[in-house]
């Protein structure tokens, strides 16, 4: 196991000297653990501490470059538990027993395999010659393959013989495969010399293993393991105890990436090396060498370990761009969707379906489906235009009709408006419906309304320009009177530096239908009734989620805020959409009497600016620790934390305004992932920081009645570990009930019978 | 000292489930290390192979190597007779792909019939695969289960949606073999297991079909569900995730592109036929070594090829 930061923390000195060039001694051991910078930085690290960590920090499988491919260097056995880092990689296999004629047409049909996929080059990355005993031609075939632009990987165990090739391409600095129990001594001295990469062969396991030692001995860490057996049995059992036995227990002798050699072990039969192939690729072989590869082999293989190689808690994207399906020229019409690979592919799956010509439209949405990008305001109408800018779109498409997804139809007006030469028309909620949709021609119908309906270009809205300064008197004249209303609640004064636990209502969402509605006419009654509720149930803020809100985002929130705080005393609020400024018009009339706004939100990614949009608005700033998709560990998040509060100090924010949230993870699908997220927030408040999270994520999806239990479950262990904020449904009694009686334990409230009445 | 490898057994153990009846009835299940850990300990009972066939019968056989096998077959129980003696061949799959209602929606009668005759042809256990469509499948599973009483077939399958109709029927009252379908998901997958065995249904009744995709297509999903309830049923003791999986892998890979272009239209990829039985092949084979129990699988050359790995494998 790597060593966690902390614990390099705690082995470091702890002066905060900067001698090493970090401004902290916790940042400096961050980076150490990510293999940042080594550990020799420090000068004041203790000889026993630096002996400790390099034996603790190197990884228990090394990672051996060749011919500039990274191979092995796993920490897991299986992806679920955190991810596989460097794909295999596969060999077409040749023989020195090959006449040309035969060397040539296997060369010819290795290269044709040339391909992308999802922004992947797919090709024969390395091939492997077989030494059957004449160093000569060895020699030819590996200069040959040289030639093929692939590393190539002499397979011989004749020392001669491994000179000879070496002489002939040691420049290309192939792979020597290689040593075994007799040899390893010459072999070794040849490979040092050459500098390439050295494979270890053995009659079993137990050979192996000792001439790796051995091999070790002499001071040669740059190795690969050639766990092909006699058998199929045999080598897989293996490929798998070589990588069980250096990741699972500790052993690093074999902590090497592996080759395994199917040529050897299926001649002839291609559909069985294709088999054995998929199961290597899933089961621990780093170089997976093969007789044939063709365009046959080769889709699904690739396809597959494209799958298996994604990381699980990132999303696989496809490119941004024009994809046009059933032969669809400039003529035809457009539909446009984002570039989660998932979606990319049931939606082209579908159009292909059809036999109707569509251009698809790619355009990025950080790999987040429909309905997540949206909420998220990474696929609104402004992500749109400027794709359609970007790539041109107008002038590569002659066709104006444009599809977006059904899920999308609340931003077809948006989107007719910033794109008025386009008939956008709304296709279907699912994929599968595709392909009757497009055979009826709906599409067509529905954009010639869309034609007959446009008035004409004179009257064509004034064009608004996104970057010129608010003129806040005019917003606030344009946004409909307040009224107060006697609501039966009132907001308690509240004192912004209490400790006691701050929950954030999340009640106000635009992903909600009826506020949806309320927002879209500015009609005040549901959002004020969602309000007194939240209140009466003890809600501290109320976050007030507007949506992406493109046309109208800083009237809307203007209105909002003071909607909110004129009826209910100035009740502290969250501020919570894509739109800055949005966010900055609402701060501009917001209340501070019962707390400082929130800005909701930033992350260490394409969302860190909001962090200098609250430094300029002296509020505070709810910090998500992930920058594209989901930390991969507290290593992670702490580093995304870590560069947060570094930007948010230098604009002279207070660490107290930068509220951390770890991101609460679904159970149901991310179980063994809770406890990290738990562990974040400890780690956040013993750096004395505070946090905050949508708490309630972590039981979507499971049953009404099972919910409350989970978040409250939940909330008392987070409370445990420091946790000072949550963004919750406060009209869950169970929850705010426990949220309660934490803050009585914690010493934060004094105790009383009626404690859970106050 | 010369090294030894550890081993890494388990307490726990994959159910064992019987399917079919007499001499040809197979085992699925009953491991206790995960996919050909062979040198944990003896796997129990091979993988085994399903070959699919559906109600369109010779209709269904696209490709040369199909045709050429199933040659002079006139009716599905004719092809279930020829698929007795296919090299590596266990079970019999039939997909009722045609009783969908948006579809042809062939008659609950006619698929019955159907069901029979080709029970009545084959001595090897009978899986039967529905269309999808939960009402119709509900109707149809339950009435086969009914018509194929004491054949100890499997339907396939049940979901979240009608488990309790073909849990009472097929499962209980015709004491068939139940099919557990859930959508590449572990929690959806025990959930599933747990609600069938507190409606009645034995545990040992039940086989899961966790869900499957062609290699390339969010395969990692997939890879990674089996991973987890194999390792949630061996190294937690699930008992409710501890039921053999079974893995519909033709239906899929047989529908991408990469199986259905013809050589015409991408000549630079070569043989269509190639192309569908390596996409099998591989789509199989990564199933496999990531844990599942039985495949259903459709081209003669494919299935020998799996049925051989999985002979050099065990």
């Amino acid at each position: 196991m790597a060593v966690k930061g902390l614990d390099i923390f705690k082995l470091s000195p702890k002066k905060n000297c900067k001698e090493c060039g970090v401004p902290t001694c916790m940042a400096f051991c961050m980076k150490v653990a990510q293999g940042a910078l080594p550990i020799e930085k420090c000068p004041y690290m203790s000889d026993e501490a630096i002996a400790l960590l390099s034996e603790a920090t190197a990884p228990p499988m090394k990672a051996i470059e060749v011919g500039g491919m990274k191979l092995g260097g796993e920490t897991v056995m299986m992806r679920h538990e955190k991810t596989f880092v460097n794909r295999n990689r596969f060999a077409v296999s040749l023989c020195t027993c090959m006449d040309d004629a035969a060397v040539d047409a296997k060369i010819a049909e290795m290269k044709a395999v040339d391909y992308e996929r999802i922004g992947e080059r797919e090709y024969v990355e390395f091939l492997l010659i077989h030494d059957a005993g004449d160093g000569a031609r060895l020699a030819e075939l590996c200069k040959k393959a040289a030639a093929t632009e692939r590393a190539v990987i002499i397979d011989t165990e004749s020392v001669d013989n491994a000179k000879l090739a070496l002489a002939a391409i040691g420049d290309t600095k192939p792979l020597l495969n290689g040593a075994n129990k007799d040899n390893y001594e010459a072999m070794n001295a040849l490979a040092v010399e050459a500098g390439v990469v050295l494979g270890v062969k053995g009659a079993d396991l137990a050979e192996l293993h000792d001439t790796v030692a051995a091999l070790e001995k002499l001071d040669n860490k740059n190795l690969v393991i050639d766990v092909t057996g006699a058998t199929v049995k045999e080598t897989f059992a293996n490929a798998v105890l070589v990588r069980r036995t250096a990741l699972k227990d500790g052993d690093r002798t074999f902590g090497y990436p592996s080759i395994v050699n199917l040529a050897k072990l299926c001649r002839g039969d291609v559909h069985m090396e294709a088999a054995l192939a998929a199961v290597f690729t899933m089961k621990y072989g780093s170089i997976v060498a093969m007789e044939t590869m063709r365009y046959a082999e080769a889709l699904p293989l690739y396809g597959l370990r494209q799958n298996v190689f994604t990381d699980p808690q990132k999303p696989m994207k496809v490119e941004p761009g024009i994809y046009p399906i059933n032969g669809a020229t400039p003529d035809d019409p457009c539909a446009l969707t984002v570039d989660f690979a998932l979606t990319y592919f049931l939606v082209s799956g579908e159009l292909e379906r059809s036999k109707v010509p569509v251009n698809l439209l790619i355009t990025d949405a950080s790999g987040m489906s429909v309905l997540t990008a949206w909420a998220a305001g990474k696929f609104s109408s402004g992500s749109i235009k400027k794709f359609f800018d970007e790539y041109d779109i107008a002038g590569k498409i002659n066709n104006r009709t444009l599809i977006i997804p059904g899920k999308a139809a609340v931003m077809k007006g948006d989107i007719q408006d910033k794109l008025p030469d386009w008939n956008v028309v709304v296709g279907t909620r699912e994929a599968v419906e595709l392909v009757k949709y497009l055979r009826d021609g709906e599409h067509v119908k529905a954009a010639e309304a869309v034609a007959a309906s446009k008035k004409p270009a004179d009257e064509k809205k004034a064009v608004v320009d996104a970057d010129a300064p608010l003129d806040f008197e005019k917003i606030a004249m344009s946004i409909p009177e307040i009224k107060v209303v006697d609501m039966g609640v009132s907001y308690k004064q509240r004192d912004p530096n209490s400790p006691k636990f701050v929950t954030i209502g999340e009640r106000i969402h635009c992903i909600s239908p009826v506020i949806r509605e309320a927002m879209n006419n500015m009609d005040p009654e549901p959002i004020l009734k969602r309000a007194a509720e939240q209140i009466k149930a003890g809600a501290t803020y109320l976050d007030v989620n507007i949506g992406p809100a493109e046309s109208n985002g800083p009237e809307l929130m203007t209105w909002a805020v003071k909607l909110l705080q004129e009826n209910f005393n100035n009740v502290p609020l969250a501020l919570d959409t894509a739109n800055k400024k949005a966010i900055e018009a609402g701060i501009r009339v917001y209340n501070r009497t019962n707390g400082k706004p929130i800005v909701n939100s930033a992350d260490a990614g394409s969302r860190i600016s909001n962090i200098d949009l609250a430094a300029a608005n002296d509020a505070i700033v709810i910090a998500l620790c992930s920058a594209d998709g989901i930390a991969k560990d507290n290593e992670e998040r702490m580093m995304h934390c870590h560069h947060m509060l570094e930007r948010g100090l230098s604009l002279g924010m207070d660490a107290s305004d930068l509220w951390f949230d770890p991101l609460f993870l679904v159970v149901k699908g991310m179980q063994d992932k809770q406890m990290d997220v738990l562990n974040a927030i400890k780690m956040f408040a013993d750096e004395g920081l505070k946090s905050t999270g949508g708490l309630s994520n972590n039981s979507n999806g499971a049953p009404k009645a099972v919910r409350p239990i989970l978040d409250s479950t939940l909330v008392a262990m987070a409370m445990m570990q420091g946790l000072t904020s949550a963004i919750v449904n406060p009209n869950d009694l169970r929850l705010m009930e426990t949220i309660k009686s934490c803050d009585i334990f914690k010493n934060h409230v004094l105790y009383s019978d009626s404690y859970l009445d106050e | 000292m010369s090294f030894v490898p550890k081993k890494q057994t388990y307490n726990a153990r994959i159910n064992e489930v019987v399917l079919g009846v007499g001499e040809k009835a197979v085992t699925i299940g009953g491991q206790n290390v995960l996919a050909f850990h062979t040198f944990d300990a003896e796997i129990a009972n091979a993988p085994k192979i399903g070959v699919e066939l559906t109600d369109a019968g010779m209709a269904m056989c696209t490709m040369p190597g199909e045709q050429k096998f199933y040659e002079g077959c006139a009716t599905v129980a004719d092809m279930a007779k020829r698929a007795e003696t296919m090299e590596g061949a266990s079970f019999i799959c039939l997909h009722l792909e045609g009783a969908d209602p948006n579809g042809e929606n062939k008659s609950v009668d006619e698929c019955v019939a159907l069901a029979k005759s080709v029970a009545d042809a084959t001595d090897m256990p009978l899986v039967i695969m529905g269309c999808k469509n939960i009402e119709k499948d509900t109707e149809l599973f339950n009435k086969i289960a009914e018509a194929l009483s004491g054949k100890n077939i499997l339907v396939l399958s049940a979901r979240d949606e009608n488990y309790k109709a073909i849990g009472a029927g097929a499962g209980l009252a015709y004491g068939q073999k139940v099919g557990a379908e859930s959508a590449v998901d572990i929690n959806l997958a025990k959930q599933l297991n747990t609600v069938m065995t507190q409606l009645g249904v034995n545990a040992q009744s039940i086989v899961m079909n966790i869900g499957s995709a062609a290699a390339g297509y969010g395969f990692e999903y997939v890879a990674s569900t089996l991973d987890r309830v194999k390792d949630a049923a061996l190294s937690q003791s699930d008992a409710m995730l501890q039921m053999p999986i079974i893995t519909p892998v033709s239906a899929d890979t047989w529908g991408v592109k990469e199986s259905i272009m013809p050589e015409a239209d991408m000549p630079e990829w070569g043989s269509q036929e190639e192309r569908g039985i390596e996409m099998e092949i591989v789509t199989a084979a990564a199933v496999l070594a990531s844990g599942s129990d039985a495949v259903i699988m459709r081209h003669p050359e494919a299935i020998r090829t799996i049925a051989a790995m999985i002979g050099e494998l065990v």
